[in-house]
């Protein structure tokens, strides 16, 4: 185990830049899975997730149909970024009145997922490098993507912090809203759009599973505590620091899969959120 | 005669092209406690939401002579509970609209929702989650947010929805006090026309499948040929401790049903197909009936 450790230490060079968009992502997930959880819109996330590696994988194929080498991935990262934004807006900012929210959220989930598949089948040479665009990549982030994951978590933070009040009485009561006035569609996609941009950065960094498990765990431990609203969105976010710094170290001294002790380190963080409300009955 | 603060004239309510109902043209005055009544999903929501602008109306025109300061109380049970707010921080999203973006509260704004909460008699559940109080002090919160935005006009939809007698007279007590002595103009949702009747001034029956709208003073509306037509049916108004208790009769026969001032069978107001109405008459010196009796 100290001698695990050791190595860890000694390989800073390798782990420093995937560990800091790990901590940055786990921080930005944790806050905005606050919105996720009250707005009961968790697998929103989910299907943004999806739409974000269609984006990908969409990107892959136009590049090899018409042989544009790219050496680097900010094309697709652009283009799943602004996949994720647009259904983001269409599922989150939208309130379908014919259908429940949750047949939008699942159709677009399956179909995105249907589409990914087969536009994997298509791909000759890039197949190989889907897995870790998809599925994250914890020991190769480039500084390029930290860079991303950092400016988006800074527009994140600014865009919370500034609208704070309008985003939460839009959430918290949208009829009332609108019903003052209030523009609930426009702050609605404001609030979305902030997640569609999240998303794709950190699934890179991370992985879908485990962007999926921070955009839920954290924000959910964070409430459990009843610790309020706003203090909330701190606990969740430091909840998210802890997974994803403690997941990333865990997984390296005991050689796990990354994500996934990520994700179980969150689930652990839960549990006292958890005993607090059953001691409080 | 005082200008009206908001208005509706030759109107038609509906949501996109699709009108729910036609010809509608209803004044909202100061000091004005209009009651909207009519069956559950008769459009009356759609009317208050239209009053306030929040709809667009399908025809017609919403007059608003000045800039208006509302409130709204929407259904109880359409605010989710599960959000970690306190009774104070729901109170002080009323100036949310009024302050716009970029402007955080002050302690004016702070200072209103005190007042607010102090008015509706909860200022000593400040501290406490929202999502842990009971039904009635729900409701007194909503009406405590609407107020912190000082409104001229307060919109209540359905405040009594599920409440026991006391809690359903001791809310309507609150609102008639409310408005007195200068408050806020009430416009009220409701669908027990026995909720209003005794608190109200004018009445509007809405029942978009009878094509039904109808308004005016409350005597006027309360007359049985008026209330035959929103409930289709012969309707008796007795007068019980002070308090009128609305009695629908057996249908065809055109016979009132027996009131016994205690517990009346329960009947509708509304559409025979759905919701109705029913309202247990009340015996006047019940709960917190007394004096409620206008």
């Amino acid at each position: 185990m100290t001698s695990a450790l050791q190595g860890f230490l000694d390989a800073r060079e390798i782990w420093e830049i995937p560990l800091a968009a790990s901590v940055v992502a786990g921080a930005l997930l944790g806050a905005l899975g606050v919105y996720v959880v009250l707005r009961r819109t968790v697998f929103v996330s989910a299907a943004l997730t999806q739409l974000s590696t269609l984006g990908l994988v969409a990107t892959l194929l136009v590049e090899e149909r018409f042989h544009i080498e790219t050496e680097h991935p900010s094309e697709q990262l652009a283009v799943a970024m602004a996949c994720s934004v647009l259904g983001a807006l269409v599922l989150g900012a939208f309130r379908p009145r014919r259908l429940p929210a949750e047949a939008t959220v699942g159709a677009s989930w399956v179909v995105a997922s249907s589409l990914v598949v087969l536009g994997a089948s298509r791909l000759v040479h890039a197949a190989h490098d889907l897995g870790g665009l998809v599925f994250g990549n914890a020991v190769a982030v480039p500084a390029s993507d930290l860079a991303v994951i950092a400016v988006v978590a800074a527009l994140a933070t600014a865009v919370h912090l500034l609208f704070a009040k309008e985003l939460a009485f839009v959430s918290f009561d949208p009829e009332t809203a609108a019903s003052l006035g209030m523009r609930v569609p426009l702050w609605d996609a404001v609030l979305f759009a902030t997640l569609g941009l999240a998303i794709p950065p950190a699934a890179r960094a991370l992985g879908a599973l485990p962007v999926f498990a921070f955009l839920t765990l954290p924000a959910s431990g964070a409430l459990l505590l009843k610790v309020g609203f706003r203090p909330a969105f701190n606990v969740a976010a430091g909840i998210g620091v802890v997974a994803a710094a403690g997941g990333y170290v865990l997984s390296w001294v005991w050689e796990l899969p990354t994500g996934a002790t990520m994700v179980a380190l969150a689930a652990v963080l839960v549990v006292p959120g958890a005993l607090y409300r059953l001691a409080r009955g | 005669m005082t200008a009206p603060l908001v208005a509706l004239e030759g109107a038609a309510i509906g949501f996109g092209r699709r009108p729910l109902l036609s010809g509608i043209s209803m004044a909202v005055g100061p000091g004005e406690f209009l009651a909207v009544v009519g069956p559950n999903g008769g459009g009356k929501t759609t009317l208050l939401r239209t009053l306030l602008g929040a709809l667009p109306l399908v025809a017609g025109r919403l007059v608003r002579p000045r800039p208006l300061r509302v409130g709204y109380v929407p259904q109880r049970d359409h605010v989710d509970a599960i959000w970690p707010f306190t009774v104070g921080e729901v109170t002080l999203m009323g100036c949310v609209p009024s302050l716009g973006p970029l402007r955080p509260p002050r302690a004016p704004q702070r200072e209103a929702a005190r007042h607010a909460l102090a008015r509706v008699g909860i200022e000593d559940l400040a501290g406490r989650w929202y999502g842990e109080l009971s039904g009635g002090q729900r409701q007194r919160t909503l009406i405590a947010r609407a107020l912190a935005a000082e409104p001229e006009l307060l919109a209540v939809d359905e405040p009594t929805n599920g409440m026991d007698p006391g809690a359903e007279l001791s809310t309507m007590d609150l609102l008639r006090d409310l408005q007195r002595g200068g408050g806020p103009a009430i416009v009220m949702v409701s669908h027990r026309i026995e909720a209003v009747a005794n608190y109200a001034r004018t009445l509007a029956f809405v029942d978009k499948d009878a094509a039904l709208f109808r308004v005016g003073p409350l005597d006027e509306m309360l007359r049985p040929e008026a209330l035959a037509a929103l409930y289709r049916r012969p309707v008796t108004v007795r007068e019980e401790g002070g308090r009128r208790v609305i009695v629908p009769g057996n249908g065809e026969t055109g016979e009132a049903a027996p009131s016994t001032g205690v517990a009346a069978p329960s009947t509708g107001v509304a559409a025979p197909s759905s919701d109705p109405l029913p309202s247990p008459p009340r015996s006047g010196g019940e709960g917190q009936g007394e004096g409620a009796g206008r």
